[in-house]
């Protein structure tokens, strides 16, 4: 309900706000929120701290340029192509490390070799990725709207919507995903794996369903956050983006499947509301996180619920 | 045959913790494996429940042989362990435990149609299925009281009878109960009793290990007494606890 109450309100909030400064921001944070909250899958529902978010974003982002500049396909063909080789590269990732029963620290550590090597790639191969200086996307995608067919996905307002509308698609599979009887065995391989285990609960099957949906949002953000950006870098599989990532969903909040949202809101938000030099910009921004996560270790969602159900009581 | 162990050895590094053991069980029979701590029983358990892969020797569960398949798969094939510590999921409560622990009961319900339901949440037949059997488990062992509770708030009684409710919703053709008795009050002791029983009388066939002789003389219908790993008696629970080599074991040489 309170969800329903959310979309609508963000689905209003153009009618008011006219500030493009103000619609940018928060296109970057639904589609970050997205892939926050597609991370936390993964991370806050089945436990397995993941390295290679980033690198599932940012490889979708180049193949989808790839194959419209290579294959002449469409954008969405594109991304669908993109999401189908993040999709096995996933399988190929989630069974080593699975499979050896990696865990925490190791897995974390596993992945995050994988999302380097996958960044060093890229970084390296210039013929096909142009390096460092990265890429400039200037084609948009097409969409079709009713009434007036194929148009041109330009400007803040039509991207705010299409940004939101992938949000709110994100976190309904994730929320049905979440309360099926999947969303039990995620619980059991986050609380007790070896309790699952014996319970019949097939541990790996389950923790690399988990990681490959996770990285397939991960790939459907990643397309969508480039051509809005208008180019891609190599920075989009580096380990500042994944801890960006770690951090929206411990701001936000881990055990619900919406909270994560609010973290990349405010993490995207924060930096253009705080007027300072460059350096101390940074300091204080740094400063903000490390006090919300060592005061609300909930989370902004976990603590605000909390602090609901005392006044409740 | 339903069960049976043949020339069952683990060895740890220098250790034998299960030395050349062979036994069976037969449908519907209660068999009890004393021993004194150390002697090698949980070892056992685990090696059956796929927990840990045997030395040597095979398992056989209906002309199958299991040593060294998953403990998921040897769960799905229908034999269940309980733990002798009670693993739990702490911050869920026991209803949701039951619900987690009904995942086999949805897989073999619903098979691959399974995957439908993801994303409809309604599990028609087979989810009213599964909340009915929960509700009828938490009755049984006698949980109703703590359905909504957290597991971390439980008392260690209802944790090993929590241990007990969550094997049962895996609708085990064979149970392996580990120590179920251990840590337990008489009152508990009676109420796990019942419990047993009553499996046994629906068909489940049920293998309980335990180092206290008293609860499980009462219950068995067949006892193994293992020292060092090896088997040192079999027969009914009396003659079992009467052989001068069970007394030895768990009293020194010079009482037997």
């Amino acid at each position: 309900m309170r969800l329903v109450l959310a979309a609508a309100a963000f689905a209003l909030l153009p009618l008011v706000v006219k500030s493009d400064f103000i619609l940018t921001i928060l296109v970057f944070s639904f589609l970050l929120g997205m892939l926050a909250v597609g991370f936390n899958l993964i991370f806050g529902y089945t436990g397995q701290l993941s390295m290679f978010h980033a690198a599932a974003f940012g490889i979708s982002a180049y193949a989808t340029y790839l194959s419209m500049t290579h294959w002449g396909t469409s954008f969405w063909t594109g991304m669908l192509i993109a999401s189908a080789l993040v999709l096995a590269l996933s399988v190929i990732v989630g069974t080593i490390c699975f499979r050896f029963r990696l865990k925490e620290f190791y897995f974390a550590v596993v992945t995050l070799a994988f999302s380097e090597m996958a960044r060093l790639v890229v970084l390296n191969w210039n013929g096909v990725t142009n390096g460092t200086l990265g890429i400039i996307l200037q084609e948009k995608p097409n969409i079709w709207l009713p009434g007036q067919g194929l148009v041109k996905l330009e400007g803040t307002l039509m991207w705010y919507y299409v940004s939101l509308v992938a949000l709110a698609l994100t976190v309904i599979v994730c929320l049905r995903l979440v309360n099926s009887w999947m969303g039990r065995c995620f619980a059991a391989i986050r609380l007790n794996d070896e309790l699952g285990d014996t319970l019949g609960i097939n541990v790996f099957r389950y923790k690399l369903a988990a990681f490959v949906v996770g990285n397939i949002i991960a790939a459907i953000t990643g397309g969508l956050y480039a051509f809005y950006l208008g180019s891609i870098e190599p920075g989009f599989l580096s380990i500042d983006q994944s801890l960006a990532i770690v951090a929206m969903v411990l701001l936000g909040g881990r055990g619900a499947v919406a909270a994560p949202v609010i973290g990349a809101l405010v993490l995207t938000a924060l930096p253009h509301m705080i007027h300072l030099g460059a350096e101390l910009r940074s300091i204080v921004y740094g400063a903000i996180l490390i006090l919300t996560i060592l005061l609300m270790p909930q989370g902004i969602y976990g603590t605000l619920a909390l602090l609901g159900r005392r006044r409740a009581v | 045959m339903l069960f049976e162990v043949a020339n069952l050895t683990k060895r740890f590094d220098g250790l034998t913790a299960v030395a050349d053991l062979s036994f069976s069980i037969a449908h519907g029979e209660i068999v009890g494996v004393f021993g004194p701590n150390g002697s090698g029983k949980t070892t056992l358990l685990s090696l059956i429940a796929g927990m840990l892969v045997p030395t040597a020797g095979r398992i056989v569960w209906k002309d199958r042989e299991i040593q060294g398949a998953k403990p998921h798969d040897i769960a799905a094939a229908g034999v269940v362990k309980t733990f002798q510590n009670p693993q739990l999921f702490a911050e869920l409560s026991v209803f949701e435990h039951l619900m987690i622990a009904g995942h086999l009961m949805l897989k073999r319900r619903l098979g691959w149609r399974r995957a439908a339901t993801l994303f409809n949440p309604d599990t028609g037949h087979a989810g009213a299925d599964l909340e009915k059997r929960a509700t009828d488990v938490l009755r049984l062992c006698r949980l109703e009281a703590a359905r909504d509770q957290a597991a971390a708030g439980l008392s260690y009684g209802e944790e090993k009878m929590l241990g007990v409710a969550m094997a049962l919703m895996c609708e085990p053709e064979l149970l392996l109960l580990d120590e179920p008795a251990s840590g337990l009050g008489q009152p508990e002791i009676e109420n796990l009793e019942a419990v047993l029983r009553d499996l046994r009388s629906h068909g489940t066939t049920l293998c309980v290990i335990d180092h206290k002789v008293g609860f499980l003389g009462k219950l068995a219908d067949r006892a193994i007494s293992l020292h060092h790993g090896a088997k040192i008696a079999e027969g009914t629970p009396a003659q079992v606890l009467n052989d001068p080599r069970v007394i030895a074991a768990y009293l020194g040489q010079h009482h037997a």
